[in-house]
């Protein structure tokens, strides 16, 4: 849809029949469902499961997100981020990481934030770095690692590590984006390119009903790619054995890639992956915390998220530049804490 | 004419200028369905069939939260300038609703013996299972799988050799898990199913081909953990309905 509006053309309007076709469609899907008696089918059970808890946990995220983002874009003055936007250079870009800590939002919602600041006027680089410590540095995720690590030597290594390490990964790449435009970064968005209305002769719509339209157009936006997402990630989780990837560990170097590679699939809730991190004794510190770092940045379903959201250029640089900070940084960990 | 009677006036025309929009109905049908959903999960209480005791919150958060998404995107689809919506969005938008149907069209399923192949075992070092808890008190399959990752929990659960103990959990066999044996196995989830980890005993002494994979069921017996593996030699299995909570969090 995005190449007809880019393109000037008007779009084929949904006719009538098409809304029959698609009710009919998922009626049929719902009969089928009960005809063909997954349980009988082991792995098709497995996936159902899988890919709804994924969904059924992350969608009240994806909207928490997006009623963030609605609340910014209709309530939430122009000045007070301009004044942000006018501290100094340097300042900006850790001030925008700190930011992440009073936002309790996971990384699925922050996209939706960080593309609605960038068009309330933020400068793109603060905006990728509020994005990208939001999921690490808030409240619930700096919880949630205290108490998955609870009783073990390596709390506080992990705890502050995340916090240091995804703050300073945060702010590079906040640094990588340097100057670049918006339109550099973003993907143009059918429904933000539409014009403008004529305002001379039309009285603005009220802030209800913006904030109304604001909140379902982020929710079915970012909510398609974690669909999509959750496809991918549970068909990961229903036909790859996990001890396949319990045999890599002890490989220095390798362990650090095979972890954060492991969070890019598993494709985790910031809030919950700690527990999951935790559990992999097999590796060290510095490797769990690559997962830890760099799994709320990129995984499966951020990818379509960012594809969605991003220009395809960026979204290169945004993954090398995450995944090479994450490894530099848990690289001079492992030196030392061992 | 008076300020109040033009408001009214103008109001009126307002409202006679508005269409709606096809985007806003179909995008707010989409929440709708998916609030429904949610509602569903929590009256239904399946929702215990997806996501752990811990983030099962999100289900009554998301029902409210998409209901007000839904009534208000509703509420707001008469607009003056309707925004078009293509064919195509249309059917993105069905696609959207295609996870509701599978989940309220399946029958209530959890993750059975074929995905334990594929879990890494739980190892909970740390976790919500300190050596001490499993020095005392009766044992639970988390205590069990705990002990079974760290060397203290190994020498603590050790010395609880001979103890009696009760678990349940679904049975799950190997090619060569001999006819009187089978492994009792429970999963662990700490947020949602994608995050499932197995706790596993072998069980001992059990009537040859009474039970079949993926039956539900109670085990009492004589734990003896041999180094890693832990063996129940049991007194009583009883087959149970499946558990209303079919996932252990720690």
């Amino acid at each position: 849809m995005a190449d007809t509006y880019e393109t000037g053309q008007t779009p084929q309007p949904v006719s009538f029949r098409t809304g029959l076709a698609i009710g009919a469609a998922l009626a049929l899907g719902a009969i089928a469902v009960r005809l063909i008696d997954s349980q009988r089918i082991a792995w098709m059970q497995t996936f159902f499961v899988i890919f709804g808890s994924l969904l059924i946990q992350a969608l009240p995220f994806v909207l928490l997100g997006a009623l963030a983002a609605a609340i910014i874009e209709v309530f939430v003055p122009i000045g007070t981020l301009e004044r942000l936007a006018n501290l100094p250079k340097p300042l900006q870009l850790p001030v925008a990481g700190i930011a992440g800590i009073a936002f309790p939002i996971c990384e699925c919602g922050s996209v939706p934030v960080a593309r609605r600041l960038i068009a309330k006027g933020l400068l793109p680089s603060a905006a990728v770095t509020f994005m990208l410590a939001a999921p690490v540095l808030n409240p619930v995720v700096i919880a949630s690692t205290f108490v998955a690590y609870r009783g073990r030597t390596s709390l506080w290594t992990m705890v502050l590590g995340r916090f240091g390490l995804g703050l300073i990964v945060a702010v590079v790449v906040g640094w990588v984006v340097g100057n670049r435009s918006p339109e550099e970064l973003l993907r143009a968005r059918p429904d933000e390119r539409r014009a403008p209305l004529p305002l001379e002769i039309e009285p603005p719509e009220a802030s209800w009903r913006r904030f109304f339209a604001h909140l379902g157009n982020d929710f079915l936006y970012m909510g398609r790619f974690l669909v999509l997402g959750a496809t991918i990630a549970a068909m990961v989780q229903t036909f790859l054995p996990a001890r396949v990837i319990d045999g890599v560990a002890g490989a220095p170097v390798i362990d650090l890639v095979v972890t954060m590679g492991l969070a890019f699939v598993l494709s985790l809730c910031s809030e919950s992956d700690a527990f999951i991190a935790a559990s992999f004794v097999q590796f060290g510190p510095a490797a769990q915390l690559a997962f830890l770092v760099f799994g709320p940045m990129v995984d499966f379903k951020l990818s379509a998220l960012y594809m969605g959201t991003f220009r395809r250029g960026f979204y290169r640089t945004l993954v090398l530049a995450v995944a090479g900070t994450t490894l530099v940084g848990t690289m001079w960990l492992k030196v030392v804490v061992g | 004419m008076s300020v109040a009677i033009r408001n009214v006036l103008t109001a009126r025309t307002d409202r006679a200028a508005r269409r709606f929009s096809h985007a806003r109905v179909a995008g707010g049908l989409v929440l709708l369905a998916w609030a429904a959903l949610f509602w569903f999960l929590l009256i239904s209480g399946r929702y215990n069939l997806y996501l752990s005791t811990r983030t099962s919150w999100v289900v009554p958060v998301g029902a409210v939260l998409l209901t007000g998404a839904a009534a208000g995107r509703l509420g707001s689809s008469r607009v003056r300038s309707p925004e078009p919506l293509s064919t195509r969005e249309a059917w993105v938008l069905g696609l959207m609703v295609v996870p509701v149907v599978l989940v309220m069209a399946l029958p209530p399923a959890t993750l059975g013996s074929f995905s334990a192949s594929k879990r890494t075992g739980f190892t909970g070092a740390g976790l919500a299972t300190p050596v001490g808890d499993i020095g005392t008190g009766p044992l639970t399959l988390i205590d069990v799988a705990a002990a079974q990752t760290t060397k203290e929990g190994e020498e603590a659960l050790a010395e609880r050799a001979g103890s009696t103990v009760e678990f349940v959990g679904f049975v799950s066999r190997y090619a060569d898990t001999p006819a009187d044996e089978f492994l009792l196995t429970r999963y662990i989830i700490t947020c949602c199913v994608a995050d499932a980890t197995i706790a596993q005993v072998r069980v001992v002494n059990v009537p040859p081909g009474r039970f079949q994979v993926n039956d539900w069921v109670d085990v009492r017996g004589t734990i003896y953990p041999v180094g890693r593996e832990v063996i129940v030699d049991a007194s009583s299995v009883q087959e149970i309905p499946r558990p209303s909570r079919p996932y252990i969090t720690p």
